[in-house]
């Protein structure tokens, strides 16, 4: 049994009582799996009581042999919404009720200890769910969300390795599946039970709905984890499914058709690129599913391709349920708005009769080209005040805002799935593309020199390399780094799932950015979210969200010319770095872990209460709105 | 000898040379899994996986490996998740001594 400490646990002895209802209906197997973990949990005041649905196998039979449950026998399968009804109503009028599937299995002895808590921290809570996992161990469902395109309900962080994400004790989301369902009585009071237009699918959505209809949140408690051994009790009959599914779909969208098209309050047209390994196109997932779910009918459309900078036409598949549906949204031809989020050089591309333009660069100062570009724009945004400043010293006449980027605190957090060195290594962690920006010499060479092979340390470095004229490893030969010298590891030319680089950074002890220049650094933010200290030069868009309580900012020497083989940077300056310093802040977070641990727990802090999606997503609202879009 | 003699002579000599040569197999097949089991608490499962493709005539995955001395260059993207990668890693930087097995 795992256990984790809850934010506020609620006093046990206080606790309503519940009614955990457990629904089954045959496969004895796996009822007698959940009620033989169920009953070695910490149930307190509650009372069991099955409800078995006509089940003709040996269920009726066993479930008299078993004590300390109430069993409540129906004549024949009702279905589930109507075998839940009957339960609820069987159950006493004054206990709050948890609905079970029975094919749930508990390793938590807490389970429902914390879902009582999460139910209290806030007295308008109405349903809360958990966490549920497969039995090979990846995640099943955080949640639901269902868009009015397709009335097609998605669990969230579905298929996921399970690495400990989404654990937040409270969360608010749009539904939960009611596999695993804790209904406050006084909801059940106000709204009654499951709708009987549902025989089975959407009748969770629908609670959901008709709960918030009346205000009431839906949450999920993330401390809670139950292993689902989904469609237990209908798994042979593939059929019967899919009627079932289709039946209760069109139902849904009769039900909440308008309700549900009703949320979005802005429209506008996004044009940008998503369905590639680069900094725009992650960026621009997570804007866009930000923006979805704060209200903004947001459809996507790539705005790179044959005749422009980059010419590979994109894959249709995003890999992402909602992805795929806003970039099939249709767009007329001149939206009312548009943004064109990526290089200035694209900002002609741009559609909407309001025209925004959404860049960012790695130096102090924007190409003329792009400039020119931007002046036909009605608003430009870019990211920190940094590239603000430097569109203006470039001449840019246009309003310029401020639209940071974020990071998603449920793939970002100190409490993932870490990976430690066996050795007990104290390791730092770099990862960029190698090139003249990210000055990977200096970071090699300075470690190398500072530290010894008989050190505890031990740098580990996540390196792309797309450029077929570099050849990295005459480029690593060439630094003479020392044998006697720090360790050094590659992890080379990998690309990993974004939700799984949470754990990447988890498994290491602090993280280095030496660059010359960053137009927001992602990668930097998305270690401070998860705890880690952080050495980063101190200079550029990521000083947005850098200082000295919350990181080790890197002394820069001063500016110097931009030398790269990058275009755009040609005629403009960026950062030197101090290299005496760096040599300095990486012995002092060595020496010092005390101090590095709090910067770090601060940065984990600050980045989720400042620099989340939501944050970007509410500022572009914002802006959107004082354009009348 | 008789002709009957000669031939019960020859199957008792041809069962026994079959009964060596299967003895002999199955020490050559002791032997191997005995190496192969060494070979499976040494490697990290990533070579594991490796030389089991080598022996079957397969190509080695297309995978660079944590030490320069044997980084293949190339700008392709290898597809990995992190647990396994760093499991390997950190593994193939502490190889268990032959004295603790």
């Amino acid at each position: 049994m795992t256990a984790i400490e809850p934010i506020c646990p609620p006093p046990r002895e206080t606790a309503r009582k519940a009614t955990l209802l457990v629904l089954a209906w045959n496969r004895w197997d796996l009822t007698e799996r959940c009620l033989e973990t169920l009953l070695a949990t910490d149930l307190g005041n509650t009372e069991v009581l099955v409800v078995d649905n006509g089940s003709t196998d040996e269920t009726p039979e066993r479930l008299a042999e078993i004590a300390g449950i109430r069993v409540l026998r129906l004549p024949k399968n009702l279905g589930f919404v109507r075998g839940n009804n009957a339960g609820i109503e069987t159950a006493d009028p004054d206990s709050d009720i948890v609905l079970l599937n029975n094919d749930l299995v508990f390793t938590q002895a807490d389970w429902l200890f914390r879902l009582r808590a999460a139910a209290a921290s806030d007295p308008k809570i109405g349903v809360v769910g958990c966490r549920l996992r497969l039995p090979d161990g990846r995640l099943l469902h955080a949640g639901t969300y269902i868009l009015p395109d397709t009335f097609w309900g998605q669990q969230i962080g579905a298929l996921e390795q399970d690495l400990g994400q989404y654990t937040a004790e409270v969360r608010e989301v749009e539904g939960i599946v009611f596999a695993c369902a804790f209904i406050r009585r006084e909801l059940l009071a106000e709204i009654g039970g499951l709708a009987l237009d549902f025989e089975s699918y959407f009748e969770d959505t629908d609670y959901c709905l008709r709960a918030r209809k009346a205000g009431w949140k839906t949450v999920v408690c993330g401390g809670v984890t139950l292993v689902h051994n989904e469609h237990g009790s209908t798994q042979n009959d593939p059929d019967s499914l899919g009627r079932l599914f289709q039946t209760s779909r069109a139902v849904f969208r009769a039900k909440w058709g308008p309700e549900l098209s009703s949320r979005y309050r802005h429209r506008l047209l996004w044009q940008s690129i998503m369905n590639f390994p680069t900094g725009y196109a992650m960026s621009c997932r997570e804007i866009l599913r930000a923006l979805d779910t704060e209200g903004v009918e947001v459809a996507y459309r790539y705005v790179y391709g044959p005749r422009t900078v980059f010419p590979p036409s994109e894959p249709d598949n995003s890999e992402d349920y909602r992805l795929n549906v806003l970039r099939s949204r249709p767009v007329s031809w001149r939206p009312k708005a548009a943004v064109v989020y990526g290089q200035g050089d694209v900002f002609g591309s741009n559609r909407g009769r309001i025209k925004i333009g959404y860049t960012m660069l790695e130096v102090d100062g924007f190409p003329r080209d792009w400039v020119r570009a931007a002046q036909k724009m009605d608003e430009v945004w870019v990211p920190s005040e940094f590239n603000r400043q430097g569109f203006l010293a470039s001449g840019l006449k246009r309003p310029v805002e401020i639209i940071p980027l974020g990071v998603d605190t449920n793939y970002f957090h100190p409490g993932l799935q870490a990976f430690p060195n066996l050795q007990g290594e104290f390791v730092f962690f770099s990862a960029f593309e190698w090139g003249e920006r990210k000055e990977p010499g200096l970071l090699l060479k300075i470690f190398n020199d500072e530290f010894g092979c008989d050190e505890p340390v031990r740098l580990l470095c996540k390196v792309i390399n797309r450029d077929p004229g570099l050849k990295l490893k005459e480029e690593i030969r060439a630094l003479r780094l020392r044998d006697s010298g720090g360790r050094i590891s590659f992890l080379f030319n990998q690309e990993f799932p974004h939700y799984q680089l949470g754990s990447l950074y988890s498994s290491t002890d602090c993280f280095v950015s030496v660059s010359r220049g960053e137009g927001w650094n992602m990668p930097l933010m998305e270690a401070m979210a998860c705890g880690l200290p952080a050495i980063a030069t101190d200079w550029g868009a990521h000083r947005e969200f850098i200082d000295e309580g919350n990181s080790y900012p890197l002394r820069v020497r001063g500016t110097i010319p931009a030398v790269a083989k990058c275009p755009y940077y040609t005629g403009f300056r960026w950062a030197d770095p101090d290299p005496d310093h760096l040599r300095h802040l990486l012995r002092q977070v060595v020496e010092k872990r005390d101090e590095a641990r709090a910067k770090g727990a601060a940065a984990a802090r600050e980045i989720a209460a400042h620099w989340t999606w939501r944050h970007t997503a509410k500022k572009i609202i914002a802006r959107l709105e004082a354009l009348g879009v | 000898m008789t002709n009957d003699a000669m031939n019960g002579l020859e199957a008792t000599l041809r069962i026994a040379r079959l009964e060596a040569r299967v003895a002999t197999l199955e020490a050559v097949l002791l032997r191997r899994s005995n190496e192969l089991r060494e070979l499976q608490k040494l490697l990290p499962s990533r070579e594991l996986l490796n030389f089991s493709r080598l022996a079957d005539g397969l190509p080695p995955l297309p995978f660079g490996s944590y030490d320069l001395a044997i980084w293949r260059e190339t700008t392709a993207l290898t597809a990995a998740n992190v647990p396994e990668t760093l499991r390997d890693l950190w593994q193939s930087l502490t190889p268990k001594s032959a004295a603790s097995r």
